[in-house]
């Protein structure tokens, strides 16, 4: 196979295929936290592809360059955590100088993103999967973010949806979001085996 | 003073409690849900995951707690992961040494504990701010409520799924094990579920 | 000078903590390394003596780097089995390739020429659980003990119990079928091949 179809298979695959939160339950909890209003989710997302691009990218470097085959190996959680730390900080100031209305769009979603399950799994995963170029870790982070903001969209547009829904008293709120998600998942099986 | 010290001793109780049942971080602060999920296809990785936490829970607290004062507004947060990282790397190296089997199934699940929202929520909201022994206990609360959430739900996974629990067969022959209790769809509504089961009860309750 | 100190001031509890817990894990670390290795060769020793009880050690005989059918490349590790008297018994090697999800690692035996499976064990797999797991189970596995070491064949019907090329498919986990099927030729086809060439197993003369 070359490149470009790697490349592209393992975009879809990350997307829809592997999604993070409906097969991996990566970001369950601002899956569940802020999934109520799509506006809100949309920006979420869109906070998280960002972020997630950045230190899915940065820890592959750092993986390849400095950890692979030395006694370093052992912190390599510690560097990511780190890392990710670090990008969300860096995003949050860089958003408040230069861009502050996207800042005020977004910005309130950025501290929450340093225990999103998600970013820090992603870069786990990259290096469980053992990718081993920069194009397809750059990809797959990207991938994922998308993959992200597009299962948080889906649930937000039921949520909306689900208030106007005569939902037992017992089972409102975040039990009925995951009973949602439950069968958004068994959805998503169906792309299960596409690719890979 | 002996009033004073038999005030402590309720508020220890109290504290312990509180993480078993009306703070249960799964079921009442719907904190960790990204290894409540995951990892309950069985009672086994359920439990393995739920000691890890407990470790790594108790190990944080004592530390935060130690430090608290010294701690800078701005650079807290930083300070947290750091202490959670070290440590969860820790539990890593230990299960991969002495319970390989279950660090294999559990795999990139270990690690993620460093964003498990319970421990940074207890850093921030109870070792940062209290004594040590309340930290600690207020750890092993917490460490064992969040055992216990994941156990019952492990367990009604693989029983479902299998037939089985601990490996050893439970239900009749009749039974036909449900496959799809082991998938992610399984976990969600089986959760979903519960939750329910939990408000139905605590509203019964009061 | 008092931006130095003022970033002292500020971090001094950070970078203090950050050596400390660096030196704490570095002693965890060198504690549990030997006992990880030893997991490690255990769980593989443990598979192959499964699939060859006869063999009472096995030599790590040679290691060749493998493509699999994505057209990654890993290392395989050849053991020759050591049977009782120091004859060879056979060999296993480890070797993996995509499955339905994720990547399927395996160990497969053949006997000493290459002629015939001993059967394959698995080393890792992340397949749905009810269904692609199933490759796990002796319905499946025990179709390739005694099979010839060639070409494989996965067919959807058939006798179960002939010893033969054709491998049944597990109904509701034909693609993790296949994908074991796939791993297990295009590996043994390479690996047979460069055998041959480093002189360790004569070209079926």
């Amino acid at each position: 196979m070359d490149t470009v179809t790697t490349l592209v298979l393992g975009f879809i695959s990350i997307v829809v295929v592997n999604n993070l939160v409906l097969t991996k339950f990566l970001g369950i909890c601002p899956y569940l936290g802020v999934s109520g209003r799509i506006d809100m989710a949309f920006g979420m997302g869109l906070a998280v592809t960002f972020v997630v691009t950045l230190s899915g990218t940065l820890t592959w470097l750092i993986d390849h360059l400095i950890l692979m085959g030395t006694p370093f190996e052992v912190t390599r959680y510690v560097c990511f955590i780190m890392v990710i730390a670090g990008a969300v900080q860096l995003v949050e100031m860089y958003l408040r100088k230069f861009f502050p209305s996207l800042y005020d769009s977004f910005g309130i979603f950025l501290p929450l993103i340093t225990t999103n399950c998600a970013i820090l799994g992603l870069c786990l995963f990259i290096n469980l999967w053992g990718i081993d170029n920069l194009a397809e870790a750059v990809v797959l982070s990207f991938g994922a973010g998308i993959g992200f903001t597009m299962a948080i969209c889906i649930m937000a547009g039921i949520r909306e949806n689900l208030n106007l829904a005569n939902v037992p008293e017992n089972l409102q709120g975040a039990p009925i979001t995951l009973i949602t998600a439950g069968l958004l998942s068994l959805a998503f099986m169906g792309f299960a085996g596409m690719i890979r | 003073m002996a009033n004073e010290l038999e005030l402590s001793g309720n508020q220890y109780k109290d504290t312990f409690l509180a993480g078993l049942w009306r703070e249960n971080p799964v079921f009442r602060l719907l904190l960790g849900m990204c290894p409540t999920l995951a990892v309950t296809t069985a009672l086994k990785p359920a439990l393995t995951m739920g000691y890890s936490v407990i470790f790594v829970l108790l190990c944080s607290n004592i530390v935060v707690s130690l430090m608290r004062n010294l701690l800078k507004p701005h650079l807290r947060i930083l300070m947290f992961t750091l202490t959670i990282a070290t440590f969860v790397t820790i539990v890593d190296i230990f299960l991969k040494a002495f319970q390989p089997e279950m660090s294999a199934m559990l795999g990139p699940y270990v690690p993620l504990i460093i964003v498990n929202c319970i421990i940074i929520c207890r850093a921030e909201v109870c070792a940062s701010k209290n004594g040590l022994g309340v930290s600690i206990i207020d750890a092993l609360g917490m460490g064992i409520g969040f055992t216990l959430a994941l156990s019952v739900l492990g367990a009604i996974r693989e029983i479902f799924s299998t037939g089985k629990i601990f490996e050893i067969q439970i239900m009749p022959d009749w039974f036909v094990p449900c496959a799809a209790m082991a998938m992610p769809a399984g976990a969600f509504i089986t959760l979903g579920m519960l939750l329910g089961l939990v408000n139905l009860i605590s509203k019964r309750k009061s | 000078m008092s931006k130095i100190k003022y970033f002292l001031k500020q971090s001094w509890l950070l970078i203090i903590c950050s050596f400390c817990f660096g030196l704490l894990i570095a002693v965890v670390n060198a504690a549990c390394l030997d006992r990880i290795e030893k997991n490690k060769i255990e769980k593989l020793n443990s598979l192959m003596s499964g699939l060859m009880p006869k063999a009472e050690q096995f030599e790590k005989a040679e290691s060749f780097t493998i493509k699999t059918t994505q057209g990654k490349e890993f290392e395989s590790n050849i053991y020759k089995a050591i049977g009782s008297g120091g004859v060879v018994d056979g060999w296993a090697f480890n070797c993996q390739g995509p499955g339905f999800q994720d990547k399927i690692e395996l160990v497969v035996s053949v006997d000493k020429v290459f002629a015939r499976f001993n059967g394959f064990a698995i080393l890792a797999s992340n397949e749905t659980p009810g269904f692609g797991d199933r490759i796990k189970n002796s319905f499946y596995r025990n179709q390739y003990i005694g099979a010839p070491a060639g070409e494989l064949q996965l067919v959807k019907t058939g006798n179960t119990e002939t010893i033969d090329s054709k491998i049944v498919a597990i109904s509701g986990a034909t693609v993790s079928s296949k994908s074991v099927l796939n791993i297990i030729n295009s590996n043994v086809r390479q690996i047979k091949a460069k055998m041959i060439d480093k002189g360790l197993l004569s070209n079926g003369k």
